[in-house]
This record gives structure tokens, C-alpha cells and sequence, in this order.
């Protein structure tokens, strides 16, 4: 049985996005960046079920499901891009990819 | 019985000629080819002119007085309605008559004249667009669709006058000619928004007539003299001085010679400048409730047949002479409308059409067998090398001038006749006595420079060229005039032709007879009889009289001048000899007080609003689009770090927004 209170969820999912977000910002691997960015999409979809459990309402698990789905497909795109870059290039460090600078 | 109506096809066959004989090149069909080039060009006028002939027979011989045929509807939208149709009635079967028969003629007569030149396919493919333009100004049943036929008309002109592209100064008189017949257009237009807006129709029916197929007039929507009534005539009115070069629109037309001179007879003689004076008598019926745009119509024509003719006597280009004469006979037709007699403006707009197209035909040949030499002091002596030419150049000249029994005689001395009966009698006003006096005097004008023309160029000796041709080559060829050769009989036989109309062509309206006034009748207004403006008893030979003895004064004159003794064609000094040989300076005058201050005004336009404002305004954009584009540049740094924590600060501060917000 969940305890009363959505705190301990909250924290738990505030605390997984801020090293998702630290991660993206700080790594120069893109592999790397992509896994923060799972990290602040589930920590978003761990807050979403909090709420759909604590507010009694499917929305949340709605909304869920489409984030799954889109990050699956994000991951699948991303991932190719990663992989045709490294045969280009035979490097994928983040911050020598600048070739759109204005 | 029933009008057998061929309009249609009238006005198709010039139209298919045109589209045949233009598209030659991509029909693959060799330019070149002359014979077929001819057949197909003269042949569709030709049988226009057939068809056009059955139509006016059988309408002559009906009891219809009209025929209007709706060809199609052209635009239905809501109330307005525009319907493409052909009217055949008095006046346009007239017309048609007068323009497919000398223009098949002068197509003939084009056939010898061009036959050397290269663009022998685009001058036949721009007279059959000419023609399929004029018939369709005067056999249109709606003034939407005669302004068509008035705007093609003038593109024609434009195509014809600078057909020899290569000249600049037949390029500048080209457009010349456009600049003032779009004033023209201009003024048609207007006239046609107001009676659009009066009338709720475009149609003449309707508005000139009661009902399609009669020639029963609408009764007036206006008072007498109503202002909305003179803006539309003297608009009208506008288009047909552009159109027929009155004053003070005639600029174009001597310039207009710089055509070939078949266009010159047909377009600048015969059928295309005397539009004016078909709108006019088309429109009689709104221009008999005006009187004060008559007088308005009847004055500018009187001084442009004096000013026109006056400047005839002095020119030395044989076309220029003859350009002037017609601006001049032009101004008689118009006094003739001024004056309320319509049916003489048309019985001289025909005799004219035989006539002067017969003079420029003749000029045509002097020009060709002198290989383009048009200045009259140069030739001399051409009657013996010329006989054809001579004589029908004679009759042409004596028609003009009034001479009875040509045809130039009978049509003149209607419109004479008209002045002074108006002027005598009780009805009338001793003003028109005044036009009178200027038609006399005009009278004795025209007879003069016809036949300064006519002596200079075919009495006395020959004086041109002799100077440049070497001692040798006069040794050995001692007659200068041997190259000269008369025209080939293609050229000969519409003169021949046109000669024996201008001979007995005023058949057909003498004063006692007057089968043309009293044909026309019906079509020119309410109650409009040719006989009113007959002079009565006596007066009628006084005026003969009057008449013949004024062309045979400036004849007289011409010959004492040019014949009895040796001609003197050097330029005087005096100061209205050379006011007249400089046209009155009214191409110095337009020159100056228009096209200088806009050519003026386009310049400094061009040097501040185009350069300064305009330019400047689009550097100006241009230097700030690219100086903010320098600044932001540097966002795009190329690290997606970077932007991921731009990214961030963003969520970041809409977070904060909804946080502190109220």
C-alpha cells in the first residue's frame, strides 16, 4: 500500500530529473546525454503516476503512455543520428559537432 | 423580308486572315511565299467585302430597318449584363461598305507596293488585323465593344506606323500616335462609366434606340443641354478628336506618315481616322440634345480645317501635304456633325475615303518610282514617266478641291449648303454663317495645295538628283527621269478604280437625290431629315456657285504660282511662312509645356524618390537586416550544451513565472 503523502515521490522524482538535467549539461558523450534524457523522462512520468494515483485520474497514465512511445521513437531516431555521425566522422565528442554555427 | 445578316462572318474572315498569315512561321509554311501570302490576305478582305455587299443589299431592299444579333453573352453577373453582338443598320452598313471595299482595294494596291520588303507576312498579317479591328468599331452593338474595336484600332495604327522598326524617327511616331489616342480611349472610357451609371446598360439599344431591330431613336433620358448629357458628348467627343486628329490632338497624325503609304491611305485617310466622325453620327441621338457640344464639335472642326489646311500650303513631303489635307477634310466632316447635318459628316467621310486613299495611292506611286523619295522639290516633271499616276492623281485633286461633277464636289457642298442654310434661315444662327466664311476660305486652301502638290510634282522639269548623279553618268544617260517606271497594274487598277468612284461616287447624295441622307435618316436622331439642311431655291446655286469658284481659286492661284512661271520653292523669310512651315510650332509648344516638364519631373523623381527614398530605403533595410544579423549570429554557437542550457533557463523561468504569479 502507498503511504499517504506523494512527497516521498516527488522528492524521489525531483532528485532523477536534476541528474538528468546535470547530465545533459555536463557530459560531451551523446550516448551519455540520451541516458539523461530517459532519466528526466521517467523522472516526468514518475511524477505523472504520483498525481494519477494521489488525484484519482487517468490522465496521468495517459500521458505516460504517450511519453514512452515518443521517447522510444526519439531513442530509435537519436540513435541512428549517433551511429551515421561516428561513421562520418569517427568521433561523436558533442561539443565538436558545430558545423550549424551561425 | 428578312435582313440576311453577315456581319459575323464579315468580321471572322479578316480575323482568320490575321491569325493564318501571322502564324505562318510556326505553321512552317515558307514566309517567303508571297503568292500565298497575297491570295490569303487580300482574298478574306475581299469576301468580306462580298458578304458585307449581300448584307447591305438585302438590308436596303427589307423592310427591317435593323438587325442586331446577340452573339453570345459575355459577362452575366448579377444585374450586369454584357452580350457580344453585331448590329448591322444604315449607318454601319455604310461603314462596312466603306471599309472592306477600300480596304480590299488598298490590300490589292499593298501587294505591288510592298512586294520587295522582307516582313511582306507581318505587313498583311497587321492590315487583316486592322480590318477584323475597324469592322468590329463600326458593326459593334454596344459601346463596350466599339471601345474594343476604338483600342484595336489604334494598336493597328501603332503596328502599321513603326512597321519599319529600324527607323527610330518611325518608332518615335509610332508611339507618338499611341500617347494621343490613348487620351482618346481615355475620354471614350469615362463617357462610357457615365452612360453605364445613366443607362444601366452598355447596349446601343437602349440607349441610341428602342428597340433591337428598329431604328426607332430612345426617347431622351435627359433636358436639353442637361450637364451630365454635355460631359458625356464632349467626352465622346474627346475620344473622336483624338481618334480623327483635331485640334488639339492632331499631332500624331502627320507624324503618322511614316508608315508605308498604303497604311497611310487606308488607316490614316480612309477608314480608321474617320471613326471620329462615325462616333459622332452614332451618337446623334444623344448629341441632338446638346447643342452646346455641337457648337463645341462644329468649332473645332471649322479651325482645325482651316489651321490643318493652312499649314498644307507650305509642306514639302508629299505625305505630310496630303496628312494635312485630311486632318483638314476631317474637320469639314465635323462641321457638317456640328451643324446637325450627320448625314453629310458620312456622305463626305465616303467621297473622302475614295479620294484621299486615290491621292495617297498616287503618292505611293511617285514614291515608288522615285525608290522613296517623298520631299516634293526633288521630282518635277513626272507627268510624261507617270501618265496613270498624272491623271487619277488629276481627278483626285479635283475632287478635293470641289470641282463639279467629282465626288468631292456634291459631298463638300452638302456640308456648305448645311452651314448656310443653318446660317439663313430662321432656325439657325448667323454663327454658322461665320463656319461658313471658314469652310469658303478652306475651300479655297485645299484647291491650292492640291494643286501646288500636283504641279510641283508632275509639271515643270524634273530637279531631283541631277546635282549628286556625276557628269559622267548624266553624259551617258542624259534623261535623269529614264530609271523612273510607272507603277505595276496591281498598283493601277485600285487607282483606276478608286478614281472612277471618286468621279461619280457623289451619285449617290446630291442635293435632289440624296439616297444617302435619306437612308441614313432613320439611325442619325429624332426627326433628322437631310432635306432640312438643303439650301432653298436660288440659294442652293448660289452656293454651287460660291463653292466651285472658290477650289477653282486656289487652283488658279497654284497655277499662276507653280505653272506660269518658274515655281520658287525656296523657303521665305516672312514671319507667317515660316509659322505655317513650322505647323504653328504646336509640336514645339507640346514639346515644352508637356513632354519637357514630365521628362523633367521623371528625372528628378528618378534622382530622389527612385534614388534616395526608394534605393535608399531598401539599402537602408538591408544594412540593419544585416547589422542585427551580425549580433545574433553569435547565438548560434553551434554547442548543443549551450543550448541545452538556454533550454533550461527557459523552463526554469516559466516555472517562475507560474509560480509568483498572482
Amino acid at each position: 500500500m502507498p503511504p499517504d503523502s506523494a512527497t516521498g515521490y516527488l522528492i524521489v522524482s525531483a532528485i532523477l530529473f536534476t541528474i538528468g538535467v546535470v547530465g545533459v549539461l555536463v557530459r560531451r558523450n551523446p550516448l551519455i546525454m540520451f541516458m539523461s534524457i530517459e532519466l528526466m523522462l521517467n523522472a516526468v512520468n514518475l511524477s505523472f503516476m504520483t498525481f494519477a494515483h494521489y488525484l484519482d485520474s487517468v490522465d496521468g497514465w495517459i500521458f505516460v503512455f504517450l511519453v514512452l512511445t515518443v521517447a522510444a521513437a526519439e531513442v530509435v531516431v537519436g540513435l541512428a543520428i549517433i551511429v551515421s555521425i561516428f561513421r562520418a566522422r569517427r568521433d561523436i565528442n558533442i561539443d565538436e559537432l558545430d558545423s550549424l554555427k551561425g | 423580308m428578312q435582313v440576311f445578316d453577315l456581319t459575323p462572318l464579315v468580321l471572322l474572315l479578316p480575323l482568320l486572315g490575321f491569325l493564318f498569315i501571322g502564324s505562318l512561321r510556326l505553321l512552317g509554311v515558307q514566309e517567303r511565299r508571297h503568292e500565298l501570302i497575297t491570295w490569303v490576305g487580300c482574298g478574306t478582305i475581299g469576301v468580306a467585302f462580298l458578304l458585307a455587299l449581300i448584307s447591305f443589299l438585302t438590308l436596303v431592299n427589307s423592310a427591317t430597318q435593323a438587325d442586331d444579333v446577340t452573339l453570345w453573352n459575355w459577362v452575366v453577373s448579377g444585374k450586369l449584363g454584357i452580350d457580344f453582338g453585331l448590329r448591322l443598320d444604315p449607318l454601319s452598313g455604310v461603314m462596312l461598305l466603306v471599309v472592306t471595299g477600300v480596304g480590299f482595294l488598298i490590300h490589292v494596291y499593298s501587294a505591288g507596293y510592298m512586294h520587295d520588303d522582307p516582313s511582306y507576312w507581318r505587313y498583311y498579317s497587321f492590315l487583316n488585323f486592322f480590318i477584323f479591328a475597324m469592322v468590329l468599331l463600326v458593326s459593334a452593338n454596344s459601346f463596350l465593344f466599339l471601345l474594343v474595336g476604338w483600342a484595336a484600332v489604334g494598336l493597328a495604327s501603332y503596328l502599321l506606323i513603326g512597321f519599319w522598326y529600324q527607323r527610330p524617327s518611325a518608332v518615335a511616331a509610332a508611339k507618338k500616335a499611341f500617347v494621343v489616342n490613348v487620351i482618346g480611349d481615355f475620354g471614350l472610357m469615362l463617357a462610357i462609366f457615365l452612360l453605364y451609371n445613366k443607362f444601366g446598360t452598355l447596349a446601343y439599344n437602349g440607349i441610341l434606340f428602342n428597340s433591337p431591330n428598329t431604328t426607332a431613336p430612345m426617347p431622351s433620358a435627359f433636358g436639353v443641354n442637361d450637364p451630365m448629357l454635355i460631359a458625356i458628348t464632349l467626352l465622346l467627343f474627346l475620344a473622336c478628336a483624338a481618334k480623327s486628329a483635331q485640334l488639339p490632338l492632331h499631332v500624331w497624325l502627320p507624324d503618322a506618315m511614316e508608315g508605308p503609304t498604303p497604311v497611310s491611305a487606308l488607316i490614316h485617310a480612309a477608314t480608321m481616322v474617320t471613326a471620329g466622325v462615325y462616333l459622332v453620327a452614332r451618337a446623334s441621338n444623344l448629341f441632338q440634345y446638346a447643342p452646346a457640344s455641337l457648337w463645341v464639335v462644329a468649332g473645332i472642326g471649322a479651325a482645325t480645317a482651316l489651321f490643318a489646311a493652312s499649314i498644307g500650303l507650305v509642306q514639302n513631303d508629299i505625305k505630310r501635304i496630303l496628312a494635312y489635307s485630311t486632318i483638314s477634310q476631317l474637320g469639314y466632316m465635323f462641321m457638317a456633325e456640328g451643324a446637325g447635318n450627320y448625314s453629310a459628316g458620312i456622305f463626305h467621310l465616303t467621297t473622302h475615303a475614295y479620294f484621299k486613299a486615290l491621292l495617297f495611292m498616287g503618292a505611293g506611286s511617285v514614291i515608288h518610282a522615285l525608290d522613296g523619295e517623298q520631299d516634293i522639290r526633288k521630282m518635277g516633271g513626272l507627268r510624261a514617266r507617270l501618265p496613270w499616276t498624272y491623271w487619277t492623281f488629276i481627278i483626285g485633286g479635283l475632287a478635293i478641291a470641289g470641282i463639279i461633277p467629282f465626288a468631292g464636289f456634291w459631298s463638300k457642298d452638302a456640308i456648305l449648303g448645311t452651314l448656310l442654310t443653318q446660317g439663313t434661315s430662321a432656325g439657325g444662327s448667323p454663327w454658322y454663317l461665320v463656319l461658313y466664311g471658314v469652310g469658303l476660305l478652306t475651300a479655297i486652301l485645299t484647291g491650292f495645295y492640291i494643286f501646288r502638290l500636283i504641279f510641283v510634282v508632275f509639271h515643270g522639269s524634273y530637279r531631283g538628283s541631277q546635282a549628286e548623279v556625276p557628269a559622267q553618268a548624266q553624259a551617258r544617260r542624259p534623261n535623269p527621269l529614264a530609271r523612273v517606271h510607272e507603277a505595276p497594274w496591281v498598283m493601277l487598277v485600285p487607282m483606276v478604280f478608286l478614281a472612277a468612284l471618286s468621279t461619280v461616287g457623289g451619285i449617290y447624295g446630291t442635293p435632289w437625290a440624296d439616297a444617302l441622307g435619306q437612308f441614313l435618316a432613320p439611325v442619325l436622331g429624332t426627326n433628322f431629315n437631310p432635306d432640312n439642311f438643303t439650301p432653298p431655291g436660288a440659294l442652293l446655286w448660289v452656293s454651287f456657285a460660291v463653292g466651285i469658284l472658290a477650289g477653282l481659286i486656289g487652283i488658279g492661284v497654284a497655277w499662276a504660282m507653280y505653272v506660269r512661271r518658274a515655281p520658287s520653292l525656296q523657303p521665305m523669310r516672312n514671319f507667317v511662312y515660316q509659322t505655317l512651315l513650322h505647323k504653328y510650332w504646336i509640336d514645339e509648344l507640346y514639346e515644352w509645356v508637356i513632354v519637357k516638364p514630365i521628362v523633367g519631373a521623371g528625372k528628378l523623381a528618378g534622382r530622389f524618390i527612385e534614388a534616395d527614398a526608394l534605393d535608399g530605403g531598401g539599402r537602408g533595410l538591408a544594412w540593419l537586416v544585416g547589422k542585427t544579423s551580425v549580433g545574433l549570429r553569435s547565438v548560434q554557437s553551434g554547442y548543443v550544451r549551450s543550448y541545452a542550457l538556454v533550454f533550461l533557463v527557459g523552463a526554469i523561468l516559466i516555472l517562475i513565472y507560474y509560480i509568483v504569479r498572482p
